[in-house]
């Protein structure tokens, strides 16, 4: 037994002698490569960059976009620099966040045209956007803000009022997703700061808090980076879809579409990816039958950000609380996967149709655009954003 | 890098309005993007993407610098796109290298190593996308960006750099600078 200690401890320290003479302890690499095995340390793969503009409307090419029959999809809004997430104010008006644009912008519909007004940069990837008695809530990195009053005000937009900044300020998945659950409590995600790492207990779950800031709890546990939820429109339960890591090869992990009825459930995070996947460094002395199974192994590498179930009375009536998932895409993988637009059918807790609702932003091995929110029209058409195109379009159904 | 995928950015980007509307930049960055004044950097050859991005972050005031916020304030988006092809399609010009000991240049290199700079702005340092071209930078701006992205005022899109120098010390701040102005050919 001593005679191994001594082995471990003499190949610990060959290790340690192999690193640069003075320097300090082992740095972290970017977070898009840390977790990359010695052998994939040549591979290609690296993340896709964000333009910096969005394309001009006679560039988006809107008519490779292709939904079922009877469905048809149009250029709604362009011109909107990295546009992500979108929610309605109470008077009409769509706000859309941006992530590495810092913006957040306001959609006046004007009928045919809408006008794009820009009602706050220079911010912290803010994602997160919500709205509640006449507010928007916009959650950056490191803090929540609330804009009163913001409807009446677009072109003198209010200051941002704290609500919330007790937040870690960790930039790797650092950027949030923020909703009004149906009890009140603004729920969003605080990811792991990492690829794959012994998370520290802060981060790596959905989290929510009162809408006045106070309450803060943990929700759901061991959530590697959720960008995307919704609650059930009859049961009020949560569902949302986490990013698998990366590097653990080009099929596997799935992504996965969760379920968390109650708080409190850890869904496996660093110790086991999928359901069944132990993680190759993390696992020891843990088990997968410990943690929470996905509801639905979204497929590896799609990147889901948007879900949302479908309330309106538009589409045809099978489609009533289907939840339509918004798949960015990721890099992570040689032959791309996601640039969709997904659609779960749910029967209890089972999901009998995982099947595809728009796409065509992928032609090979190339894409033009990336799907990443949806949001309902009030007369049930659906707005998909995308924040590659910096567009919005919108989905109708004629009978 | 071939994975590079998507459509070309900006489409409507235009070199040459891009060289007529340069002129004043010329003052300090040089006529064609090459830099003598020893804080200022050299934009010529730079990648489109970043530079577009940096004149973003100057006018929102993520990347706090009072005079550049103030030049990018009136620049619309065509105007940005137009700057940014322009000054990238323009030759780089490396500074005269810093001169570094074999030494120093082992020392050096194994600390970019561990820090990672070459798995983002290449092998060769030559830039891509968001990174810049640090192989065609000056010494003084290498050090100046370095401190102000560890202060956290030199605000990037996605907060690499910012977490990437919260290790880093004064003196690996100086010595990864001198390295990177001073680094031999791959």
């Amino acid at each position: 037994m001593r005679h191994i200690a001594l082995v471990i401890v003499t190949l610990a320290l060959g290790t340690l002698s192999l690193r640069p003479g003075s320097a300090p302890a082992q740095q972290a690499p970017p977070a898009w490569k840390q977790g990359q095995s010695a052998e994939m340390a040549t591979s290609p793969l690296s993340p896709h960059a964000q333009p910096p503009a969005p394309k001009a409307a006679g560039e988006i090419p809107v008519d490779k976009i292709k939904v079922p029959a009877g469905f048809k999809v149009s250029l709604w809004a362009s011109g909107i620099n990295n546009a992500r997430v979108m929610t309605w104010g109470d008077k009409g008006t769509l706000f859309v966040s941006s992530r590495v644009a810092g913006n957040v912008y306001a959609i006046v519909d004007k009928g045919s045209t809408r006008e794009v007004k820009t009602i706050a940069k220079g911010l912290n990837l803010p994602n997160g956007i919500a709205f509640r008695n006449g507010a928007l809530y916009v959650a950056e990195i490191h803090r929540i803000t609330r804009m009163d009053g913001i409807e009446d005000k677009l072109d003198s937009p209010p200051p941002m009022t704290v609500v919330y900044d007790t937040l870690p300020k960790d930039a790797p998945h650092g950027w949030k997703y923020l909703a009004f659950g149906p009890d009140g409590k603004l729920y969003f995600n605080i990811g792991a700061p990492c690829n794959i790492c012994l998370p520290p207990d802060t981060h790596a779950n959905i989290s929510r808090i009162n809408a006045d800031g106070s309450g803060f709890e943990y929700w759901a546990l061991g959530v590697r980076n959720s960008v995307g939820f919704d609650w059930h429109p009859v049961t009020k339960e949560l569902y949302f879809v986490t990013h698998g890591r990366d590097w653990l090869g080009e099929d596997v992990p799935s992504d996965r579409l969760d379920h968390a009825p109650r708080k409190g459930l850890h869904f496996g995070f660093p110790y086991c990816h999928q359901g069944d996947i132990p993680d190759p460094e993390f696992s020891k002395g843990r088990s997968c039958v410990e943690f929470a199974a996905p509801l639905l192994k979204t497929g590896p590498h799609v990147a889901g950000n948007g879900v949302q179930f479908y309330t309106g009375s538009m589409f045809p009536g099978e489609y009533r609380n289907r939840m339509f998932l918004a798949q960015r895409g990721a890099w992570n993988r040689t032959q791309k996967t996601g640039f969709k637009v997904m659609m779960v059918t749910l029967r209890g807790n089972d999901v009998p149709k995982y099947e595809t609702f728009a796409e065509g932003w992928l032609d090979g091995d190339r894409f033009w655009g990336r799907p990443v929110y949806t949001q309902q029209m009030k007369d049930g058409s659906l707005l998909i954003s995308d924040d590659y195109a910096g567009a919005i379009f919108r989905v109708t159904y004629q009978r | 890098m071939a994975v590079t995928a998507g459509a070309p950015f900006a489409p409507a980007a235009d070199v040459e309005a891009g060289r007529r509307k340069a002129g004043p930049c010329g003052a300090c960055h040089g006529p064609t993007g090459t830099s003598s004044i020893p804080g200022v950097p050299s934009l010529a050859g730079q990648p489109a993407t970043y530079l577009h991005w940096q004149l973003i972050l100057d006018r929102d005031g993520r990347r706090r610098d009072a005079q550049m916020t103030a030049l990018a304030a009136p620049l619309t988006d065509t105007d940005m796109a137009d700057l940014a092809v322009w000054y990238a399609s323009q030759t780089p010009v490396r500074p005269r290298p810093v001169a570094l000991s074999a030494a120093e240049a082992q020392a050096g290199r194994a600390l970019a190593e561990q820090y990672f700079c070459f798995a983002c702005h290449g092998i060769a340092l030559e830039g891509r996308d968001y990174a810049p071209r640090l192989s065609a930078l000056q010494v003084d701006y290498l050090t100046s960006q370095l401190r102000r992205f560890k202060a956290g005022t030199r605000g990037d899109l996605d907060g690499a750099m910012t977490t990437a120098t919260q290790p880093l010390t004064e003196a690996t701040i100086v010595e990864l600078a001198r390295f990177i102005a001073g680094m031999p050919a791959p």
